[in-house]
């Protein structure tokens, strides 16, 4: 069956829609405003036509290209090409700031190969296993995991808690725009059905990064600028050496694992699972200061972590046909449609097919790096393009990928005023990343509490170890980054403090 | 870079048209006859049909076929552009007034229809369009509880949660046709379930896995798996008769008459839309879906034979429906 899968796929016909797909799902990923879900959206009734395993090899390639491809203008241009790559910008900008854009490239499409190649391999060996852990997360635990994962919000933020928390429930309240989760009451709709929906997550990503980052731009417009942008980007090999990717190793199995993890929950997915990752790296790493300011590291835990998800998304899926993510929703419509039903059965009764979708997604895993390392030299011309007649062009992509989210034109009004309300908390120094946490969480977050409320007379909480011990994990994150916190906010006030006084001292 | 930008983009546009193609490069050598249903000249462009679902849902799935089976026939490119949310009210909003030059429809199912304005999620029903035509029935959504569960149909379910008022947790998901059964289930039924909100269709099988919920309604194409490794057992359909294909399951309705919801496949048109173009649209529909072909795809993928009604049916079933649903509304 493992052999017939690997013909399947070994296809010439195949071969060819996965090197297509991942090129696609690549290009999607790359352009903020289209995203891998769309890509799969766009392309899912074009597979009706297809054999199963033409189809679904094809479904897993854009979502692998899509996930990927994100880290491209994140590093390049500071705006998330997806939402799983929000993380990659901390310090993949930074880094291509100092004039090492093709490392920040290089390190970010192995480690997303690494990732994905990670998550596969769990997929194959551990399905089984890892599904009884999927079934064990219900509404007390989903409810836990949101507070627990936002708590992670306080360490995302750096010194300046309170803005950051801001920012957070911010997100949060946007979320609780349209249709109430449970029980479907309009919430400040204003009577706008174009609202009923609520704001798409895409449309918010667009606003705060692109949209504020262009208006960003827009301030230096009538200084004096300098055309000849640095060009020398030289690019050897993948952008590092032997030893740094070894180097890398410990932090790059952490981070799969927790991309793995977040992946087989479901509803969680890759924007959050590179954020935590990132968080954790930072805050387990010896050179946790030097976070933020442009190291492989940083690049390495969100990326690693985000493509890690594709496995663990992929588990639940195959062997309960439980979707973790929009995009593997739309996975579960396709494999249903070319009659493969996702389920305990699926081994027996699609064998070929799951065997197949492994081994098209190791393929496509390989084509993502091959085409990604020979598209990096080309890429980093980005950077010698001014900005304005770049930024322009990427405002109108994303404006095509907000329309494009549903047909409304309206989205696009929303986009706008997103990136307005960035651009206004940008300039009060209210981190937005924060925002896209609470914004995908928040909803989690008050569905499971609903339903905990309708659960708790039959079913009391202490029946739940997990929710437990994620409740006193969550009190001690809160109580120990605080107090760090507070105690490097003492030190910066110190070193000020001695700072004035030293300047005092050469008056 | 521009240019690599407007460079890849063209890619991506070729790609996609090229994918497309393998789609509908049969169109304009196909069929070309037109219908001729008095509408003269018509079509003569493009046919939009946009989806209430998303892709990849059996409305969706049902919406793509018809389209392209049309496009055969009428000679003319069929597109389908899903607009979704909402269970689909966010699409019937957005086209109910759209342009009616016969060239915009709308592809749904009756049960989201009829039930969105049961539920007040919309103020409008199917009267604020022009009905074209059913074109199909759901596989049905079962009734489900795990297969070592003491009860073996709906009654003896309905029984031991009143044995035990409050203790038996069924999962539902408020709003949508599943909101519906669950409330005529508990109000006319006189079930006494701790009802739950477990979400949609997946959501609901994995918190009746993970033993969250002691029972809940599946479409039947998500619980065939476990109900085939005995992992649970369905108590009867919700569907009026069983389906063609599985014709030994029992219904809801042998046990609580007014338990019927028939998700059948609808396209509409926008009010207003000229009764011969509606006339010509629907002649098209019945011709396409009498084929072999048709047969064989509704059977294995609905479990049903095909199902298609003219003009007057179709607007006769959904207002039956509607009554039977806005019977429902004090309790809803």
């Amino acid at each position: 069956m493992i052999l017939q899968g690997l013909l399947e796929v070994l296809q010439p016909m195949t071969i060819v829609l996965v090197a297509i797909g991942t090129a696609v799902g690549i290009i999607f990923g790359s352009i903020p405003g289209l995203t891998a879900t769309m890509a799969i959206v766009m392309f899912l009734p074009v597979t009706y036509s297809m054999t199963a395993s033409e189809g679904i090899s094809m479904l897993m390639a854009l979502y692998i290209g899509g996930i990927s491809g994100g880290l491209i203008s994140a590093i390049l241009l500071n705006i998330p090409g997806t939402p799983s790559s929000v993380a990659t910008c901390f310090d993949g900008k930074p880094l291509a700031d100092k004039g090492e854009a093709g490392k920040a490239l290089g390190t970010g499409v192995v480690f997303s190969f690494v990732g994905t190649i990670i998550g596969i391999g769990l997929l194959m060996i551990l399905a089984p296993v890892l599904c009884d852990f999927a079934l064990k997360f219900q509404a007390y635990e989903y409810c836990a995991l949101a507070v627990f994962s936002l708590s992670m919000v306080i360490a995302l933020t750096g010194h300046d808690m309170p803005k950051g928390l801001i920012s957070a429930v911010l997100g949060a309240l946007l979320a609780t725009v349209g249709l109430a989760p449970i029980d479907s009451k309009p919430r400040f709709t204003f009577g706008l059905y174009q609202l009923n929906n609520g704001f798409a997550l895409v449309v918010l990503l667009i606003g705060l990064f692109a949209i504020a980052e262009v208006m960003a731009y827009a301030e230096t417009v009538r200084q004096k600028q300098d055309f000849t942008i640095r060009s020398n980007v030289k690019i050897k090999g993948v952008g590092f050496t032997f030893k740094e990717f070894v180097g890398q190793l410990r932090n790059a199995v952490v981070s799969a694992l927790i991309g793995v993890g977040i992946g087989i929950l479901p509803g969680i997915g890759g924007g959050v699972s590179c954020m935590i990752s990132y968080t954790v790296s930072k805050n387990t790493s010896k050179r946790r200061e030097l976070y933020g300011t442009g190291i492989m590291d940083g690049v390495v835990a969100s990326e690693t972590a985000n493509n890690g998800t594709i496995g663990g998304a992929m588990i639940p899926l195959l062997s309960l046909g439980i979707p973790g993510d929009a995009a593997t929703a739309m996975l579960l419509g396709g494999l249903q449609i070319h009659n493969v039903a996702p389920g305990p059965l699926i081994y027996e009764k699609n064998g070929v097919v799951v065997y197949a979708i492994f081994f098209a997604m190791v393929l496509s895993a390989i084509f993502m790096m091959l085409f990604m390392l020979l598209g990096m030299r080309f890429f980093v011309t980005v950077l010698k393009v001014p900005k304005n007649y770049l930024l322009p062009v990427v405002v109108v992509l994303c404006a095509i990928g907000a329309i494009g989210n549903a047909n409304m034109i309206f989205d696009t009004y929303c986009m706008v005023g997103f990136g307005l309300m960035s651009y206004l908390l940008i300039k009060s120094k209210v981190p937005t990343v924060p925002m896209i946490l609470g914004f995908i969480l928040g909803p989690t977050f008050e569905q499971n509490l609903r339903r905990v409320s309708q659960l708790t007379s039959s079913d009391p909480f202490w029946n739940h170890p997990i929710f437990c011990v994620l409740i006193i994990a969550t009190a001690f994150v809160v109580v120990f980054s605080v107090r760090a916190n507070l105690k490097d906010a003492q030190r910066a006030q110190e070193a000020e403090r001695q700072a004035l006084k030293a300047g005092g001292a050469d008056e | 870079m521009k240019r690599m930008l407007s460079l890849l983009t063209a890619l991506a546009m070729a790609l996609a048209l090229a994918a497309c193609g393998g789609n509908s490069g049969d169109s304009s050598n196909g069929g070309g006859s037109s219908s001729g249903g008095g509408a003269s000249g018509w079509p003569e462009k493009t046919i939009n049909i946009y989806v209430t679902h998303a892709a990849g849902g059996d409305t969706d799935y049902m919406a793509r076929q018809l389209g392209e089976a049309l496009q055969k026939e009428l000679g003319q490119s069929v597109v389908c552009t899903n607009v979704t949310g909402s269970n689909g009210a966010t699409c019937m909003q957005q086209y109910k007034d759209g342009d009616t030059d016969g060239y915009t429809f709308i592809a749904s199912n009756t049960a989201a229809l009829n039930g969105n304005e049961a539920t007040s999620m919309v103020d409008f029903g199917y009267d604020a369009f022009e009905p074209v035509a059913i074109y199909g029935i759901q596989s049905g959504e079962n009734i489900v509880v795990p297969a070592d569960a003491p009860y073996d149909d709906l009654e003896g379910f309905i029984e031991a949660s009143k044995a035990n008022p409050g203790q038996i947790k069924y999962g539902t998901s408020t709003g949508g046709g599943v909101y519906i059964q669950t409330c005529v289930l508990t109000n006319l039924g006189g079930a006494q379930f701790n009802i739950i909100d477990a979400g949609d269709a997946a959501n609901r099988l994995t918190a009746l896995l993970g033993g969250e919920v002691d029972g809940t309604s599946l479409p039947y194409s998500t619980a065939a798996d476990y109900i085939e490794n005995g992992q649970l057992k369905s108590l009867c359909t919700c569907l009026s008769k069983a389906p063609a294909m599985m014709p030994d399951q029992k219904s809801a309705s042998e046990t609580i008459p007014e338990l019927i919801v028939d998700t059948e496949y609808v396209l509409l048109a926008p009010k207003g839309t000229p009764a011969e173009l509606v006339e010509a649209m629907n002649a098209a529909i019945l011709k396409v879906t009498g084929t072999d072909e048709w047969k064989t795809m509704v059977n294995e993928y609905c479990y049903q034979d095909p199902f298609v009604l003219n003009v007057a049916d179709s607007t006769t079933n959904l207002k039956e429906q509607r009554d039977l649903f806005q019977s429902f509304v004090p309790f809803l």
